[in-house]
């Protein structure tokens, strides 16, 4: 703590499988985390943001997906980013704050400090509308001091329009607040006498001593008390329960490419290179005829051979997908391996070959299957 | 020999063709319907064809003066002021179909498609010696239709079950008849029905004859059997005349291309698909169970089933048209649009897709 130079840790937590359950058919195949969103896995955007971070130490993904499914991507990104990144494994889950906790020796080691307001932390907030509001954690800062004054997760009626991201800077400080509602826990489970604070809290009474969340356990009870300050960003913020938005958030990275690094965008008029239109992200390693036209809003994964004539239009195409010529794919993710037949039109898809000539609408479709009649509006197991 | 069409009314089971012509006029495999029986009239030897017919005669006379004298056969209309029914016309049209022959006269139903054998249909009728012969074709689901019960060696016509619920037979009347002018004695003018009141008293009488028709029929009122009947007439033409078909590699089974229309590279085309007078069909298209009327432009990855594509209309690049989609005249489909079995009317450009079938006004 008596560093000189801040040392900066950074900590994401990715969850586990049984949080994935919305984002299937994809999360079938790979962790939800490192579902490809702008041609990179998700996490890679939250990881190399943290990677400007001035003294950054080191960068951990905590969660319960089991860790060789991470160790790749954790051993390519330390190198690529020249950051250690490790993936610190739960044996089971904790809750936001008690995963934190439950590392705190690992996370403290490298001395990380924080105080800008002299508080125990920043959580980062964006206003979003207020019919929206109630399925996010609501909460009310001091206009002034931007001190975090009420916090309330998805309240049912209105309290306010500003929410909370997920996105916190924590002294290590935290480490003694979660440990506080533990031992409050315990306590609680030792003592059959309930104050009337207590009284309130019936609905978490009977979770383990060690299940701790920010949101509810140590956001609500330190708003007010000058511990947690607010940030508000005016950027774009999107939470990605369903492959449905992933799309949307592909889009939103690959617009903010256009600004950070437009080099990394594909371009092409048809001539040598595919017709591009808007924001596309063609991987290297695939191929892409030049009378293909693609865009806006693609990205496109590692060896996907996209055919002749064939038009894409607002989609992620993930690896070793192959679309034959004069295909049609919109507003869908089509999975691994897929391959999708001639005159095609997919509009929603995974990991399935789709004949030639076929339809796919508004569907689902989970892996291995073989298409060789028109779907619409339908969940194809 | 003289003949009579019976073109009837507005063929409001074909809108939205039927808005800009009349339905005899609209186009089947690359020939207006009516030209199809008015061809095969004149190749045996009909010499005035009579269209019997309830509204715009100008339109069909303009538009067949030209084939008249092409053809050689005169043509003309009666016109009914009041809708006659299937019999009454015959009776209107009495002075034209009778001369000093004392032929008999062919009456055909404007909205069938077949092989007609109307050659044999006059080698049977004098065979037979009875006053009148009608054609009639096997079908699947007889209880739909009305039943033709004949005696199964000589064809001599027994009785007529209209929609039996109990199977009497499987042949049902296929719109064709060959009639001697003592028929039209037997007929009122007034409205009546040719197959309800007419052939049942000349059945009585043991004078009605039928005759199996040989090769396909289909009565081509309504899109979907418009599109079964395209399929079964390419059929008959591979057999019939083979060479009028297309053939290479970008073609699939039996497909009709005009020689004034282009086709682009790497298109696959066919099976059972008519493409008319100067269309262009860009790089990349794939067209089966169609029919694409003259002057439209298919452009290039463009994709399309099982629909009827109407004149001068315009289908854009990737768009998907199927599922007894029905262009109108004009119609012009927006770029990456597709269209689920729309119905669209003339004059008509779709910017949003059509994803289930329903008619756009």
């Amino acid at each position: 703590m008596g560093s000189s130079e801040e040392r900066v840790v950074a900590v994401i937590m990715v969850g586990g499988p049984t949080k994935g359950t919305r984002f299937r058919p994809l999360s079938l195949n790979i962790p939800k985390p490192l579902f490809p969103l702008a041609g990179q896995p998700m996490v890679h955007h939250p990881i190399s943001a943290c990677k400007r971070i001035p003294n950054l130490a080191q960068i951990y993904l905590i969660g319960f997906y089991e860790e060789r499914e991470f160790t790749l991507y954790v051993s390519s990104i330390s190198n690529e980013l020249r950051v250690p990144v490790r993936y610190l494994r739960e044996d089971k889950p904790h809750g936001s704050a008690g995963g934190l906790y439950n590392f705190r020796d690992l996370i403290l080691e490298d001395n990380p400090a924080h105080r800008r307001y002299g508080g125990i932390g920043t959580i980062l907030v964006i206003k979003v509308s207020a019919e929206s509001a109630n399925q996010f954690g609501e909460l009310v800062a001091d206009p002034v001091t931007n001190e975090l004054l009420h916090y309330t997760e998805k309240p049912e009626t209105f309290v306010s329009d500003r929410i909370n991201c997920g996105v916190y800077i924590f002294t290590p400080d935290i480490f003694n607040a979660i440990q506080g509602v533990s031992t409050q826990r315990k306590d609680r489970a030792n003592l059959s006498r309930m104050s009337s604070f207590e009284a309130l809290q019936l609905a978490t009474r009977s979770l383990p001593s060690d299940f701790v969340r920010l949101d509810q356990d140590i956001l609500s009870p330190l708003a007010g008390k000058k511990q947690l300050y607010t940030y508000e960003t005016m950027d774009f913020w999107e939470q990605i329960k369903t492959p449905g938005m992933s799309l949307k958030c592909s889009g939103l990275y690959l617009a903010q490419f256009r600004f950070t690094s437009p080099h990394v965008l594909a371009s092409g008029d048809g001539t040598k290179n595919a017709s591009i239109i808007g924001d596309v992200f063609i991987h290297p390693s695939a191929k892409v005829h030049p009378t293909a036209k693609i865009g806006p809003n693609v990205s496109i994964s590692a060896n996907a051979r996209i055919g002749p004539g064939v038009r894409l239009i607002s989609c992620i195409i993930l690896d070793d997908v192959e679309i034959k010529e004069n295909a049609v794919v919109m507003h869908a993710i089509v999975g691994w391996k897929s391959s999708i037949g001639r005159w095609s039109r997919v509009q929603a898809s995974e990991a399935v070959t789709v004949e030639d000539e076929v339809v796919v609408i508004n569907s689902i479709v989970l892996p291995n299957k073989t298409l060789n009649i028109s779907v619409q509006e339908e969940i194809l197991l | 020999m003289k003949a009579l069409i019976l073109v009837g009314g507005f063929g409001t089971r074909l809108r939205p063709l039927t808005l800009s012509v009349p339905k005899p006029l609209v186009d089947f495999a690359n020939k207006p319907m009516i030209l199809h029986q008015i061809e095969a009239l004149k190749a045996i030897g009909v010499s005035e064809v009579v269209l019997a017919i309830n509204y715009q005669p100008e339109v069909m006379l303009n538009f067949l003066k030209d084939f008249e004298a092409k053809l050689g056969i005169k043509i003309t209309c009666s016109q009914e002021t009041e809708p006659l029914g299937t019999a009454g016309p015959l009776a209107l049209a009495r002075d034209k179909l009778i001369d000093d022959s004392g032929e008999p006269f062919f009456v055909l139903n404007s909205d069938v498609i077949s092989e007609y054998p109307l050659k044999e249909m006059i080698e049977f009728h004098k065979s037979h010696g009875g006053e009148a012969s009608i054609m009639v074709t096997k079908v699947d689901e007889p209880s739909k239709y009305g039943v033709v019960v004949m005696e199964e060696s000589t064809g001599q016509v027994e009785r007529f079950v209209e929609k039996p619920k109990l199977f009497v037979g499987n042949k049902i009347n296929a719109g064709i008849y060959l009639l001697n002018p003592s028929v039209l004695d037997r007929i009122e003018l007034r409205p009546t029905s040719i197959e309800k009141e007419v052939f049942p008293k000349i059945a009585a009488q043991k004078q009605l004859y039928g005759m199996v028709l040989p090769g396909f029929w289909m009565d081509i009122g309504q899109p979907r059997d418009y599109i079964t009947g395209l399929r079964l007439y390419l059929d008959s033409l591979r057999k019939k005349s083979p060479s009028k078909l297309s053939t290479g590699p970008h073609i699939v089974g039996n497909v009709l291309v005009d020689e004034t229309s282009k086709i682009g590279e790497g298109c696959l085309i066919g099976p059972d698909v008519a493409i008319g007078p100067g269309c262009v069909v860009e790089a990349g298209v794939r067209l089966s169970r169609c029919t694409v009327m003259r002057g439209v432009r298919i452009k290039k990855h463009a994709c399309i089933s099982s629909s009827i594509i109407g004149w001068h209309s315009t289908v854009g690049q990737w768009a998907r048209v199927e599922n007894m989609t029905i262009l109108g005249e004009d119609v012009h489909v927006c770029d990456e649009i597709y269209s689920n079995g729309g119905v669209v009317l003339p004059h008509k450009e779709i910017k949003s897709s059509i994803l289930k079938p329903e008619i756009v006004m």
